[in-house]
């Protein structure tokens, strides 16, 4: 049975494919200001590209802050279920999942089976995010696919107090006026978030193999951050943007 | 008006129905923060006790005296009381609780001109003979400190009465939270909370009154078939200003069954036992009822209450809802969380503000609760 997942994020919509289990195809797209709009048009564009028909469809979940906006899906399913069991397809082993997403960020525990345990979302804040990322990328003028790989080269990480979005950005600003080298500022702000993070993460107690999911988890820099403030390895999917559509096609497969 | 109207109305603005309930009865109106005020002294004192539960207006005149990691419940009561929303009050009372409450009454005393100011020391720790007895010579010097201030005598006949119309109160409200209980889709969280918090607000005789005839009516209603039997939880914190939060919960498929909190079971789940001296009476309902997590009540005493109520109320998780910065309850959480994991009872932690934090936050943290149960 072919199940899609949708999920609509406050910065990018995702839409995944899976054939009785089998990964099919995935999309991303950006959110924009209709949140209902964007699922819809994501569908209609995965289903033209697999050269689909919407009621060759099974079943449909949706998933994401977005998700009670997506009429055509058989039900919502929160990000936290979606994000766990899109890991365990990912990777049967895991245990954790810490979550970096445009606008929130969440640490998952699970159990042996896979059931989610506990979990912990962070704040109306969104430092620690990736619309945090999106506003330094522009107080420095840097595009933020290259913030992983510029962060790795850094020598000396700039220190980076702030908790707060707002704050952090002056901060930032004053470390561009003082001279500091873009990667060490790039690699200061990412350890910022690993902190920010891996706090939340510390107090709910992460159970290794933890995985990295969410559209953060692309930028190889945080990862490093996050893991060295957890003091744990990371697993990191190549699908990692994909996991809650992931997790959200495979639960459309199972009975409510 | 039926019942739920009437509270209702009144709650929509709890200030403009004190003022009013004042001019109409020529009487007095005596403001208090906290369940752990004596309120059967201040209506034996021919007062009105009005507890204050912060406030619907943006705070910015409160900020100008407060640290900005203070409770929204703190600033809120301190910027109706700067912004001369409670000026008709004729005094303040403040039990000694938490810090921030210790300090507002400070900050009181010192920028509110209206009405008098005071402080009831209350013991902390609650498990001994003498704080038994300290409790009980507390509660005697507020009664000499609110006869001065409110040129009045406050006889043992009205404190009797007062005691059998506070326990009247705390009976019909037990009653309505085992209604409840036994059958979640009869009265909705969010009347149960209107009703908690029109009892500490309205006139208490009208209030009880309004509550019997709710009472009777809900009784005899049957509760529609629900095609889903909702999953029973229990809400804990400190105070809960946020119906929104029982809208939420029941629209996730879930259904509060009971409480520990501030405006909650913690007000009315002990009655004043009878017979004897009415203050040592009072005294004795004060050591024994649940405590806050400002008072000490045995090392494991909240925990264990938590634990009985789950069994009890064969409740499936528990919903911490704190204030945000409330550091007692902040300080007491892990405990409580490692006593309810061990007895494999889920819980979810939110963290919330007066008004709330944005709406899909908390949707989705309830959801995800809901889901994992």
């Amino acid at each position: 049975m072919l199940t899609a997942g949708i999920d609509v994020g406050s910065i990018s919509t995702k839409a995944v494919l899976l054939e009785d289990g089998r990964f099919v195809r995935g999309r991303v797209a950006f959110t924009g200001y209709n949140a209902e709009a964007a699922g819809r048009r994501i569908f209609e564009e995965i289903l033209q590209e697999s050269g689909l028909t919407e009621d060759a469809v099974g079943g449909i979940i949706a998933t994401g802050y977005g998700r009670k906006s997506v009429s055509f899906a058989g039900r919502a399913v929160t990000e936290i279920l979606c994000h766990a069991a899109g890991a365990r397809y990912l990777d049967a082993e895991i245990r954790s999942v810490v979550d970096i997403g445009g606008q929130d960020s969440k640490a998952i525990v699970l159990d042996a089976d896979g059931r989610v345990k506990t979990f912990a979302m962070n704040d109306k804040c969104a430092a620690g995010t990736g619309r945090f990322l999106e506003v330094m990328a522009r107080a420095l003028e840097v595009d933020l696919d290259l913030f992983g790989a510029l962060s790795l080269q850094a020598e000396n990480p700039a220190r980076i107090s702030s908790l707060c979005t707002v704050f952090a950005e002056s901060e930032v600003i004053s470390l561009i006026a003082r001279g500091e080298k873009r990667e060490n500022i790039i690699a200061g702000i990412h350890e910022s978030i690993g902190s920010r993070v891996s706090a939340m993460a510390r107090r709910l107690g992460m159970v290794p193999p933890v995985m990295m999911t969410g559209g953060v988890a692309k930028n190889a820099g945080v990862v490093q951050a996050l893991g060295k403030a957890l003091d744990l390895p990371l697993r990191v999917s190549p699908q990692a943007q994909l996991t809650g559509a992931i997790g959200a096609a495979f639960l459309a497969a199972r009975p409510e | 008006m039926n019942p739920m109207a009437e509270i209702t109305a009144t709650l929509a603005d709890a200030g403009t129905y004190a003022r009013d309930l004042k001019k109409r009865t020529n009487g007095r109106t005596v403001g208090y923060v906290c369940s752990y005020t004596p309120e059967e002294l201040i209506l034996a004192a021919g007062a009105h006790p009005l507890r204050l539960l912060g406030t619907q207006q943006a705070i910015h005149r409160a900020d100008a005296h407060l640290q900005t990691y203070c409770c929204s419940l703190v600033r809120g009561i301190l910027e109706e009381a700067l912004s001369g929303n409670m000026d008709f009050l004729d005094g303040m009372v403040f039990p000694h609780t938490c810090d921030s409450i210790q300090r507002l009454s400070d900050i009181w005393r010192l920028n509110i001109p209206f009405g008098f100011h005071a402080d009831v020391v209350l013991p902390v720790k609650l498990t001994t003979a003498s704080a038994r007895d300290y409790m009980a010579d507390v509660l005697r010097k507020f009664r000499g400190d609110l006869e001065k201030s409110l040129s009045v005598t406050i006889t043992d006949e009205a404190l009797r009465e007062a005691i059998d119309l506070t326990n009247s109160i705390r009976a019909a409200l037990r009653r309505l939270y085992e209604l409840r209980a036994a059958n979640p889709g009869r009265i909705s969280g969010s009347d149960i909370h209107r009703i908690v918090r029109a009892s500490m607000i309205m006139d208490r005789r009208r209030f009880l009154a309004l509550l019997e005839e709710f009472l009777a009516e809900a009784s005899g209603k049957d509760a529609p078939a629900a095609a889903k039997p909702p999953h029973r939880l229990i809400l804990s914190g400190g105070v809960c200003n946020a119906p929104d939060v029982y809208g939420m919960i029941a629209d996730a498929g879930g259904a509060v069954v009971w409480d520990d909190l501030c405006t909650g079971g913690r007000a009315f789940e002990e009655p004043i036992p009878a017979g004897g001296d009415p203050i040592e009476r009072m005294a004795d309902r004060l050591v024994k009822r649940a405590v806050c997590p400002a008072k000490h009540g045995g090392l494991t005493n909240r925990a264990d209450h938590l634990v009985s109520l789950v069994k009890e109320k064969d409740a499936r998780g528990i919903i911490f809802l704190l204030l945000k910065f409330c550091d007692p309850h902040a300080f007491d959480y892990p405990y409580l969380k490692a006593a309810l994991d061990r007895e494999d009872v889920p819980s979810l932690l939110m963290e919330v503000e007066d008004p709330l934090p944005p709406e899909g936050q908390l949707r989705t943290r309830i959801e995800a609760f809901l889901e994992m149960l």
